[in-house]
């Protein structure tokens, strides 16, 4: 009996071998040896021929390998089932350096995104954020700031005239006027907007995008500009920025004054950017002249304020190191499509 | 103006280099632009501020550089007193405008040589950028290079019957004026006429007939202050923008007339062999009192935020001319009659700033006021900006004019034709928009001649909607074009090309619940398009370009143009939350055919009007046209959804309510059920 449990214990080894992880080949090694005429089932039915001492024996030396060739066969069943989980996986593999599908990606214009960017540092100074028409009439766009007809000064704005009398307005001021006609100070505002000149060449567009700041209230004083400019292109820019003033005229601000910031590429030194003097020239400020205070009826013995502009086009162009001015206006959707903001 | 170093240096004996001089120019408000070496000189290119002809000149330029540098002027010429017979025997003046010529002055230089002129003359006006002509004519240059009053020669002799007489022309007169072209005048042009006619634009350019000649020998030399809002009419009405009218049209100096007067005849003494008559004749309607203004201390700390030592302060306003007297708290001031822009207590305040530097001036925040900032409505171009850019479409810009036409097909019938401008750059730049599609179209047309396909551009801006002796409507719209892909190309599918429920869904996200109809511009294919209303007024109008237009791309175009301003004010309600439905919905369809004339809408309407047992949805699920149907019917699966609420719905309750619709849809709307 011993010698028969050795040899079927040996074939089954063999057997379950080679079977390996086939998981039919396993499962006929089964019926083999544990069927219901497998070898281990018949060795089981020839103990009743076996005498009473020898069958209790016998019996659980077959018991014994029973199990273990039960607990085998399991085991190379569970082994086989994984083998072929693995391998219909295997064969269900992407190539995940495919291209994906990906949602449209659209822009916005970089003026507008440096027009909001503008915006957000204005607003965290706490100031309004006002719009005005673009169509004016010569008593806003010109006589409320200092302007009367024939004043030289207008010969700086090649205006657009319309055939109503009207203008397109050469700069945003006029907001400024509207703002001030129908409030009372304090006030404390930007005006962004398209503005119009009569000029067309490599440095400039017929239409462009100005922003203007106004501040009226009791006590408002040149340093209060230096100080608003200062804090708005450090919240730009981020610290760091140098600033100045130089005297310059513009009919509505007495004193006025034009005002630079550092080279932002050149941090100072000389480059293209800032036609080697360290300096970009950003705009024209100053405090707002008593001729407006009383085209507006506004007391300028008792509020004084002032006012500055910047032209979002050019800030929008160092900003993003756009060398060309046509771009802004063409269109060019390979162009457009390389300022995605943030969504 | 061009300016010459060493000119300056003649006139206020200063030390510094050329560099010294750009820098202290520029702190001083005349920006110089460039610094460059001509001949043996230094040409310096300077902004001069139209508030400053005073520094149209070299004296007012050194002037400048005087009180930045504290090195005294060379004091001005004065006139030769002359000899043989008074200037008033010979000529005769009589100011007819007193309101446009404040002041005529008259001297004669007899017996000039006319000839070239000397080396250091024709290469100081070189430095200036003016050519040289001849010693008489380039005297006249040179002084009012140097004092920035234009000065003019008469050949005497020509001036007929002795006289002058300063008017305004005659409407119609005419004169051909030294640049050879005849010129028509109008009665608001201030003319020099003699005895006979018109012999010069007064101020702004000299007539032909009595121009200085080869043969000239005596010269009447006229200086004048003419008003400065006539010169700069004249000049642009006659387009003659010349040397002479910018400075009078700033404003040149009344008193300097005399020390320009005094230049060209000694000049014309020392370099053309002249010899002038005794005395002048001096016209001066204009005479006035020199201004006085008064600056407080307390002003100046008003505005600059800082209080200047007061021995500073004044004497700045020593070193510029402007003979500061102290009183209690302030300075009082007389204002140079070259210094036409100081006319007020705040412009003293720059005068004082600008000398001592703005650097000076003190930065802070403190002190300002804070300002309500709470009140504003989320701006709609915005949001709109940011749902169409999450989509995939790019932000455009675009001109407000356009060519006149090109938005006729894209606007509402009713509106007033487009507002023209009076001198537009380019004719198809010649009117302003009514509509933000000619402008997309214009970029659609430029992005596929550069190889683009797939276009998706949006512009958000103002239109302009004339009105009747007002200004214009300026409402804010939104222009949306699309070609090609109607979703990102993909390997894994076939691209299907934008269509007509593409631009549909777009347009719907933006204008919500408005209702759609059929139909929109002129410039839409009439069968793919459809307009949006709310409250009566149209908010949108979409659909693919008509045939006429599509006729010019070569890939179908879809347009819309959504108008904000129309648009419900955007909701700031928060969304309140509906308990979920313990049960589920029930689900039925019915496919309905539907002929040609027939619409989907029709069908929702008279399904939705049934009553049903519980709330319920409507949903096309399903469109098929082809075999068996007739040609241009489709059948469409309507998808019914059922929401109880409280109770199960029992078999016999979804019976009767399906037959009900099924009932509407026959007998109701004639229409077959299928399947």
């Amino acid at each position: 009996m011993q010698s028969t449990l050795e040899r079927i214990e040996r074939e089954f080894d063999q057997a379950l071998a080679s079977a390996g992880t086939d998981s039919r080949a396993v499962d006929g090694v089964r019926v083999r040896y544990l069927g219901r005429k497998g070898e281990i089932t018949g060795l089981m039915k020839q103990l009743r021929e076996l005498p009473g001492d020898q069958r209790r024996e016998a019996g659980q030396a077959i018991n014994k390998l029973k199990q273990s060739v039960q607990a085998r066969i399991e085991e190379s069943l569970a082994a086989a089932e994984g083998a072929a989980r693995d391998a219909s996986l295997a064969a269900g593999k992407a190539d995940i350096s495919m291209p994906s599908l990906r949602p449209w990606r659209g822009s916005l214009h970089p003026v507008t995104q440096t027009r909001r960017e503008l915006e957000r540092v204005f607003r965290d100074l706490g100031f309004t954020i006002e719009d005005g028409p673009e169509v004016e009439d010569d008593f806003h766009n010109f006589q409320a700031l200092n302007m009367p007809p024939n004043h030289p000064a207008r010969d700086a704005q090649d205006t657009f005239y319309l055939e109503d009398g009207r203008v397109l307005r050469t700069h945003t001021s006029p907001v400024q006027i509207r703002t001030m006609e129908t409030r009372k100070p304090p006030i404390k505002m930007v005006c962004p907007g398209r503005v119009y000149r009569r000029d067309l060449d490599a440095t400039h567009l017929p239409m462009f995008h100005q922003l203007e700041a106004l501040v009226v209230a009791e006590n408002v004083t040149m340093a209060h500009l230096k100080g608003t400019l200062e804090a708005l292109w450090e919240g730009f820019y981020g610290a760091g920025i140098k600033m100045r003033l130089r005297p310059g005229y513009f009919p509505f601000v007495e004193p006025g004054c034009e005002y630079d910031i550092s080279c932002r590429v050149c941090e100072g030194s000389g480059c293209r950017v800032c036609k080697q003097s360290g300096w970009i020239e950003l705009g024209g400020a100053g405090m707002v002249h008593p001729a407006v205070f009383e085209a507006v009826g506004i007391d300028a013995n008792r509020y004084s304020g002032f006012a500055f502009g910047l032209g979002i086009d050019r800030i929008a162009m160092m900003r993003h190191g756009i060398d060309d001015l046509r771009l802004l206006i063409e269109n060019d959707v390979r162009f457009l499509a390389q300022f995605p903001d943030g969504f | 103006m061009y300016a010459s170093l060493k000119w300056l240096r003649e006139l206020c004996p200063f030390d510094g280099s050329a560099e010294d001089v750009a820098v202290a120019l520029t702190a001083r408000g005349l920006t110089v632009d460039s610094v460059r070496t001509v001949g043996g000189d230094t040409q310096l290119e300077i902004d001069v501020p139209p508030n400053r002809p005073d520094c149209l000149g070299h004296r007012g330029l050194a002037r400048e550089l005087s009180a930045a540098f504290g090195v005294s002027l060379v004091a001005a010429r004065r006139s030769p007193e002359g000899a043989g017979s008074p200037v008033s025997d010979s000529i005769s003046v009589t100011i007819d405008a007193k309101d446009l010529c404040g002041r005529f002055t008259a001297r004669i230089v007899r017996d000039v040589t006319i000839a070239r002129s000397p080396a250091w003359l024709a290469e100081r006006l070189e430095v200036c950028g003016v050519r040289s002509i001849s010693n008489v004519v380039d005297i006249s240059n040179l002084v009012m290079l140097e004092t920035g009053n234009p000065i003019h020669f008469f050949d005497l002799p020509t001036v007929s019957a002795a006289r002058i007489e300063v008017r305004r022309a005659t409407p119609g007169e005419r004169l051909i004026t030294l640049d050879g072209q005849e010129r028509v005048l109008d009665e608001n042009m201030l003319l020099v006429a003699d005895g006979k006619e018109g012999v010069a634009l007064a101020g702004v350019m000299g007539g032909a007939t009595t121009e200085i000649g080869d043969s000239t020998r005596d010269v009447l030399v006229e200086a004048a202050w003419f008003l400065p809002d006539s010169i700069r009419r004249t000049a642009r009405k006659t387009g003659l923008a010349t040397d002479a009218s910018h400075r009078f049209e700033r404003g040149v100096d009344r008193e300097g007339v005399l020390a320009a007067q005094a230049m060209a005849v000694e000049l014309l003494i020392e370099l053309a062999g002249g010899k002038a008559d005794t005395g002048m004749v001096d016209v001066y309607p204009g005479r006035r009192e020199a201004d006085s203004l008064t600056l407080r201390t307390s002003e100046l700390e008003r505005l600059l935020g800082y209080t200047p030592d007061p021995d500073s302060a004044t004497a700045a306003l020593r070193a510029l001319g402007l003979a500061p007297r102290s009183t209690a708290g302030a300075t009082e001031v007389t204002v140079p009659t070259w210094r036409v822009d100081l006319t007020r207590e705040a412009d003293l305040v720059e005068e004082v700033a600008r000398h001592l530097g703005y650097d000076a001036i003190p930065t802070t925040l403190v002190g300002l006021p804070d300002v309500d900032t709470s009140s504003r409505q989320p701006d709609r171009g915005e949001v709109v900006r940011d749902r169409l850019a999450r989509r995939g479409f790019h932000e455009a810009f675009g001109y407000a004019m356009i060519e006149p036409g090109e938005d006729e097909r894209f606007v509402e019938a009713d509106l007033r034709a487009p507002t023209a401008l009076t001198h537009p750059i380019v004719e198809t730049m010649a009117v302003l928009r009514r509509s933000m599609l000619p402008g997309l179209l214009r970029a659609v047309d430029l992005n596929i001649r550069r190889g683009a396909r797939d276009i998706r551009l949006f512009e958000t801006g103002r239109v302009f909607h004339p009105r009747q002796d007002d200004f214009p409507l300026e409402p804010l719209r939104v222009g949306i074009v699309w070609t090609g892909a109607a979703r990102p190309p993909h390997w894994s599918e076939p691209t299907r090309p934008v269509d007509w429920f593409d631009m549909v869904g777009l347009i719907e996200t933006i204008v919500g619940s408005a209702k759609r109809l059929p139909g929109a511009t002129s410039g839409h294919h009439p069968g793919l398009s459809a307009h949006w209303e709310t409250d009566g007024r149209t908010v949108a109008w979409a659909g693919a370009l008509h045939p006429e237009l599509q006729d010019r791309f070569d890939i179908t175009v879809w347009a819309a143009e959504i108008d904000l301003d129309r648009l419900p004010e955007p909701s700031d309600r928060v969304a309140s939350y509906t308990p979920l439905p313990n049960l589920g919905a029930v689900e039925r369809d019915i496919a309905v055919v539907l002929p040609p004339e027939r619409s989907w809408a029709e069908v929702r309407e008279a399904l939705l009007r049934v009553k049903a047992p519980v709330p319920v949805g409507l949903e096309a699920v399903d469109r098929y046209e082809g075999k068996p149907l007739p040609p241009g019917s489709a059948a469409v699966t309507v998808r019914i959804r059922l929401q109880p609420d409280k109770t199960s719905l029992t078999e016999e309750t979804i019976e009767t309510y399906r037959q009900e619709l099924i009932r509407t849809l026959t007998a109701g709307l004639a229409l077959e059920i299928r399947g």
